[in-house]
């Protein structure tokens, strides 16, 4: 009886008018591209054929008894393959004329179900508000009933017999077709087409049946194959307890009625009906199973693990020297950043830690690292989806970046671009599936390219830390601010737990957070979204890092609250010297922040150049264009410039310059071969349009 | 915290008002006289059948006949059975240990075996483990427990004779023979609801894994093992947390039936037998306290809820 | 101390503010003050309230009064939680009015009731913010338009399919998009489809919820560039809603902006850049990114020096 949550598949097309039966075939075709389905589905069509066909297949006829010694619970044997029962019948033939029963209540079951429970789910979907609020208290109630009780409760009452297993198993099953065709109908109503068919002055009938019901088509299909397998269980307890259909009508169950009272005499007898029924319902579920997946499209493709290589293992410890883990590290004044302390576990802290004096605590304050050379170098980085059948698919080629201390660079990218995965990439979080091809990421020099999880964890917090997007997301909603707070703190600087709280409070007093040291103790829901934002970055600078990922980190923030934000990460910056990669989709973040802006399309970086000279003068058409189309709060000009087409996706990214495609500049030259990236722009004609891309 | 168990408990209680209702109706849904439907054929005697719709009550207005009930319920008088004479409230009692020693263990088994594969496919999400784990846990979806629980004891009790042919021994009378003798039945009917929870928990610990508080927690250099167990187990325990709910009322449902197969002098037993002699005051007290017991683990579960997740906690 | 506006507390709204609301005259600011028409929709002292109990009604909009006239663009923008999306949708009848009046070509649409009549559904068309959620995923994408027309008793089947034709082509898209899927079609192309939809009954007013907001940077300026098309074409009037205030004084002829459920300045879009008068606007626009590195250091200066005056309370929030 499990609640298989509704697929969130993105059509239905099965549904589809018969002009798109191609979308229907294609559900089919991708249900019968699994082999299990298909064995499935091949079992199904036995059992039916036994159903239907039980008088002409079974050999001999099932109530007919034989009450000779030698012919009652006998063993498999040429005769009768299954052996026989304690009435000397055919097992084989009760089995096949059981199948009728199974079926009968099987889709019996489900099917008053259905009739009871979908439109009760429909009404309180619909209707919402009130009648909802009190109706679905009613279904969960009902539905937190053991089920099997239920069945007791309406046999009680009813007696046994067909109708009276239907019900009282479809009974069972209904609060839960209510409750899933209510999720349904609730989401799908508050959904913009509906509003959109509203607008168009379609009637709520037509809305109701028309564009909601067909959403409800596909889970009801999956969860009444699943359900028939669990009547099929319940129904064979029933009759095992004796009290679904008279003893004498061959059902499965009431075989492993007997099979139990006669274990010690004859073992045999429980596995051929239960064997059946196991793959009964198993059939069932994988049906639901395929459909679901059918239904889900591509969305589930599996991937093959990107094996991480080893090469870097031991190399970790010239990347960050590790301290002296003795107490007294700490017990020493603390360093203004310490150096991590990688291998300590933090519940093994020595007790020195607790009765170290609070306010030992250093002023909370990093010196500006402003020693030469660059922070972050990559270096012909290629990145790319592995799929466990078929191509791997580059997303991110050719990348070379550098980024020095201190500075704020800004990687400018349109969605499609590559630039989150090239920051995941850095970070070495990428997803699974997808893994760095080649090329070499050099954090202080150190190549940290496809390092292992235990080398990167003593370089992540202390060298380089990230702040992501959606802040509310950012942060785990069941733990307070100052848990996570104190995380880094505790893990890297081996703070103990009072310690890391003094300091926590004074880092998010820093980023701006009103009345820090009780807010430490707020969950992530009782910040809006600007000061979950600050938590966030208080986290990512806990530990002191040289280099801050921002990956759209101002992105779903209000302009007010996004011009803050900005501010804080430049004053954070002036005042600690760390470097910030700034990922950002949106030209006017670019020209507030940064002071080096490097341009991405379609997975390579086409141009690099200081962010004064970006915006004066573009090297590459698309920097150009994407300046251009810029809507601006200062000039009024009648049409905007537009870049024709769209962004290719990866996998389709065509030979040669991959924005030629929409180039205003293009020849037959750009697509003759890959693009180099040289003098920072990667476009074959760059030195003679120096004078034709000029912004207006 | 207190205001969050009140809450939940003034929740619990018109729960818990309807389910009697429903139970007190049983009698009157019964088609044509119920008292009729119990003496089945020797209901010739008129007589007789009035006295018995005397004793039930069913001569009365029903208005009158359900506030009665429901005083005698609160007071915890549940009737008299129609079969023994005894009274039902006694009879449940009595019945009650074998019922929650095993529910209790299969409880056990379900959150053990279902929690550790369900972290186990959710940390190797997509890999061999994984697909394993969810194999296995469709496998058992589609075993009845009761025939897993005749199998058992088929193997271990009939074949190997390692455990003994009377599973159920009263805890007072040997607590280790009572705990050996729960094992069986608990994994029987454990095994399948396992299922039921290592799929929510893969599918949680998989989603908090891949989740972008994850993603910060890592790329400020804290160690996986503490993102798996500290942030990410109590993230997933909230839908782990329904399921298990989800899962005592099956294993209630399931213990029934799994009463029958271990001869478990238990509440299942005993609603069994009502049910085929139609003693209805038994079943409708049965099926009350099952209920009860029922919702008071959905109750818990609530305030655990509560407790895990601030965001449902009352403001 | 850093100031704290996006703190979750709604702030209270200062007297001023709402003392200036309801002096925002639409006449005033008028494109043609010299010629005066009538307006196509005319908004006055609108009241919304969602959800609360009616004795104790929680308005999240207020008194907020514009004018709309034909074939003109109004810009409304606010930050989240103003609500110029409410606004809007109160307009679209899919909320409730709690108070005020909104007269659509001299008739007061508060007044219709439960049920809405069939011209206004035809007059008053929308595009919305997403385009993939504001297509039907289980229809194909002519299907939309079909059904809105069917309803409209427009014409024959055949005719209809023209229709459909003509005002694909109208938006750009081809005879091929027809019987596509929308999670066949680039956000751009949905986009494209969910403004012919609008367009197919012959609207006079499109209500533009975020019409462009989800869209990159290169499609939104085709997007933008299609509606002014459109309007110069057709001539209906556009109720444009946006956060982004480069697209809005772009597109918008006269700027409303709104902030906690009121309106709080209501000008031509040159005026209200150039010559802001609230210092709500002014602040708005003091943090809009620029679109140009050039005086960053003097931008962020001010910035920081309002917030330091904030934090002292020496200005209102």
């Amino acid at each position: 009886m499990n609640k298989p949550t509704p697929p969130k598949t993105e059509a239905f097309r099965a549904l589809a008018p018969p002009k798109e039966r191609s979308e229907a075939s294609r559900v089919v075709r991708r249900i019968t591209r699994q082999p299990f389905a298909i064995i499935a589905f091949a079992w199904l069509a036995v059992i039916v054929l036994w159903a239907v066909f039980a008088d002409v297949l079974a050999p001999y006829d099932p109530l007919q008894n034989n009450f000779t010694p030698d012919e009652v619970l006998q063993g498999p044997s040429a005769e009768h393959w299954l052996g026989t029962d304690e009435n000397g019948r055919d097992v084989l033939s009760r089995i096949i004329f059981g199948a009728r029963v199974a079926l009968a209540v099987g889709f019996g079951s489900v099917l008053v179900a259905m009739l009871i429970g979908v439109p009760i789910g429909l009404l309180l979907g619909f209707r919402g508000g009130w009648s909802d609020r009190i109706g679905t208290r009613f279904v969960d109630i009902f539905d937190a009933l053991p089920g099997m009780l239920v069945a007791f409760a309406v046999i009680a009452i009813l007696g046994r017999g067909l109708p009276s297993l239907m019900l009282a198993i479809g009974l069972i099953f209904c609060m839960n077709f209510a409750r899933m065709s209510r999720a349904i109908t609730l989401s799908e109503r508050s959904k913009l087409y509906i509003d959109a068919a509203r607008v168009s002055g379609i009637r709520e009938s037509a809305i109701l049946f028309r564009q909601i019901l067909p959403n409800l088509a596909g889970p009801l299909v999956i969860q009444a194959a699943i359900l028939t397998g669990s009547a099929i269980i319940i129904e064979s307890a029933l009759s095992f307890l004796g009290i679904g259909l008279e003893s004498a009508v061959p059902s499965w169950g009431g075989l492993l009625g007997v099979a139990a009272a006669k274990q010690a005499i004859q073992p045999f007898l429980a596995f051929p009906p239960g064997l059946v029924i196991i793959f009964t319902v198993l059939a069932f579920n994988m049906v639901g199973d395929a459909v679901n997946d059918a239904l889900a499209g591509d969305q589930h493709k599996r991937i093959k693990p990107v094996r991480r290589s080893r090469r870097a293992g031991a190399a970790v410890a010239s990347v960050v020297p590790a301290t002296d883990p003795s107490p007294d590290a700490v017990v020493n004044p603390l360093p203004i950043w310490p150096e991590p302390v990688t291998d300590r576990d933090v519940e093994g802290e020595p007790d020195a830690d607790r009765r170290e004096p609070v306010r030992a605590l250093p002023p909370l304050g990093v010196a500006p690292d402003r020693s030469s050379g660059d922070i972050l170098e990559v270096r012909g980085l290629d990145v790319e989806l592995r799929p466990a059948s078929g191509p791997h698919v580059p997303l991110v080629r050719d990348v070379n970046l550098t980024i020095g201390r201190g500075e704020i660079v800004g990687l400018l990218g349109e969605s499609g671009s590559g630039k989150s995965m090239l920051a995941r990439s850095i970070l070495g979080l990428l997803p699974p599936g997808i893994g760095v091809a080649s090329g070499r990421i050099l954090l202080n020099g150190e190549d940290i390219a496809g390092r292992g999880e235990k080398d990167l964890r003593a370089i992540r917090g202390t060298e380089i830390a990230a702040v992501f997007q959606d802040p509310m997301a950012a942060l785990s909603p069941v733990h307070t601010v100052g848990k996570q707070l104190m995380e880094p703190l505790r893990v890297h600087l081996g703070l103990s737990k009072k310690q890391a709280r003094v300091r926590a409070a004074e880092l998010l007093d820093r980023v701006g957070v009103r009345d820090a040291a009780n807010r430490l103790n707020d969950y992530p829901f009782q910040f809006s979204g600007g000061m979950a934002q600050r938590v966030a970055i208080a986290i990512a600078l806990a530990a002191g890092p040289k280099l801050v990922i921002a990956d759209e980190a101002t992105s779903a923030l209000d302009v007010t609250t996004q011009a803050q934000v900005l501010d804080l990460l430049l004053d954070l910056r002036d005042e600690f010297g760390m470097a910030i990669l700034l990922i950002t989709h949106d030209l006017g973040v670019v020209a507030e922040a940064c002071d080096r802006v490097a341009v991405m399309y379609a997975g390579e970086i086409v141009e690099v150049a200081e962010v004064d000279r970006m915006f004066d003068g573009p090297r590459h058409p698309y920097t150009a264009a994407l300046l251009a189309a810029n809507p601006t709060t200062e000039a009024q000009v009648d049409r905007l410039p537009t870049i024709p087409g769209r962004v290719p996706l990866a996998g389709s990214w065509p030979t040669g310059c991959h924005f030629a495609g929409r180039c205003a500049f293009a020849t037959d030259a750009c697509s003759e071969g890959s693009v180099a990236f040289v003098d920072d722009v990667r476009c074959v004609r760059a030195d003679e349009l120096s004078k034709e891309l000029v912004v207006r | 915290m207190i205001k969050l168990i009140a809450t939940r408990l003034l929740l619990a209680i018109p729960q818990m008002f309807i389910v009697a209702m429903l139970v007190f109706l049983l009698v009157y849904l019964v088609p044509g006289s119920a008292a009729a439907v119990a003496l089945g054929d020797a209901a010739a005697d008129a007589d007789e059948v009035a006295r018995l719709e005397q004793q039930l009550g069913l001569d009365r207005p029903m208005l009158e006949q359900m506030m009665t009930w429901f005083g005698n319920a609160l007071h915890g008088d549940l009737g008299t059975s129609l079969i023994y004479g005894r009274d039902v409230t006694g009879m449940v009692l009595d019945r009650l240990p074998a019922t929650l020693s095993l529910v209790g263990a299969g409880l056990l088994v379900a959150m053990v075996i279902g929690v550790g594969l369900g972290v186990l496919a959710g940390t190797h999400a997509r890999r061999p483990v994984d697909r394993g784990v969810t194999a296995f846990s469709s496998i058992m979806q589609a075993v009845p427990e009761f025939w897993l629980g005749l199998i058992l004891i088929l193997v271990f009790v009939i074949q190997l004779g390692w455990a003994p042919v009377v599973a159920w021994v009263p805890p007072a009378v040997d607590p280790a023979k009572w705990a050996q003798g729960l094992i069986l039945p608990a994994l029987a009917l454990g095994v399948g609801a396992s299922a039921l929870i290592a799929r929510q928990t893969r599918t949680a610990v998989a989603s908090a894994l891949s989740s972008k508080y994850a993603d910060t927690l890592t790329a400020a250099g804290v160690p996986r093992h503490r993102i798996i167990w500290v942030y990410s187990l109590k993230n997933s325990m909230i839908p782990v947390l329904a399921a298990s709910a989800l899962a005592v009322s099956i294993l209630f449902g399931t213990s029934l039936v799994m009463e029958r197969v271990f001869a478990f002098p238990g509440i299942g037993t005993l609603l069994l037998s009502s049910v085929i002699s139609k003693d209805f005051p038994v079943v409708q007290g049965a099926a009350l306290i099952v209920c009860a017991l029922v919702i008071l683990v959905n109750l818990v579960a609530d305030i655990s809820y509560g407790i895990i997740n601030p965001k449902a906690r009352p403001q | 101390m850093n100031p704290q506006v996006e703190s979750a507390a709604p702030a209270p709204v200062p007297a001023s503010v709402s003392g200036s609301a309801p002096e925002v005259s639409p006449q005033q600011a008028g494109p043609e003050a010299s010629a005066p028409r009538s307006p196509l929709l005319s908004v006055r002292d609108l009241g919304i309230s969602y959800g609360a109990s009616k004795r104790n009604p929680k308005l999240v909009v207020e008194g907020v009064t514009f004018d709309i006239f034909p074939g003109e663009t109004l810009g409304l923008v606010g930050e989240s939680g103003s609500g110029k999306s409410t606004t809007g949708r109160a307009v679209l009848r899919l909320l409730d009015v709690a108070a005020g009046s909104i007269a659509f070509d001299g008739v007061d649409i508060t007044s219709f009731g439960r049920s809405t009549p069939l011209s206004y559904r035809r007059d008053v068309q929308a595009v919305f913010q997403d385009p993939s959620m504001s297509l039907n995923p289980r229809q194909p994408v002519h299907m939309a338009l079909t059904a809105a027309l069917k309803r409209h008793g427009i014409g024959d089947a055949a005719s209809r399919r023209a229709k459909v034709h003509e005002a694909f082509d109208l938006v750009g898209l081809q005879a091929a998009h027809l019987n596509r899927y929308p999670a066949e079609l680039s956000g751009g192309q949905q986009q494209r489809v969910a403004i012919a939809r609008a367009l197919v009954l012959d609207p006079k007013l499109v209500i533009c919820d975020e019409a462009v907001s989800a869209l990159d940077l290169s499609t939104q300026s085709q997007i933008i560039n299609l509606l002014s098309d459109l309007q110069e074409e057709l001539g209906m009037s556009y109720l444009f809603i946006a956060h982004d205030l480069g697209i809005v004084r772009h597109i918008s002829d006269r700027i409303a902006v709104m902030r906690t459920g009121r309106l709080v300045e209501l000008a031509t879009a040159h005026d209200l850049f150039e010559h802001p008068q609230h210092a709500y606007t002014r602040r708005l626009l003091g943090a809009s990114p620029a679109e140009h590195p050039e005086g960053r250091v003097e931008r962020r200066a001010q910035r920081t020096a309002y917030a330091k005056l904030h934090a002292e309370g020496l200005i209102e929030p």
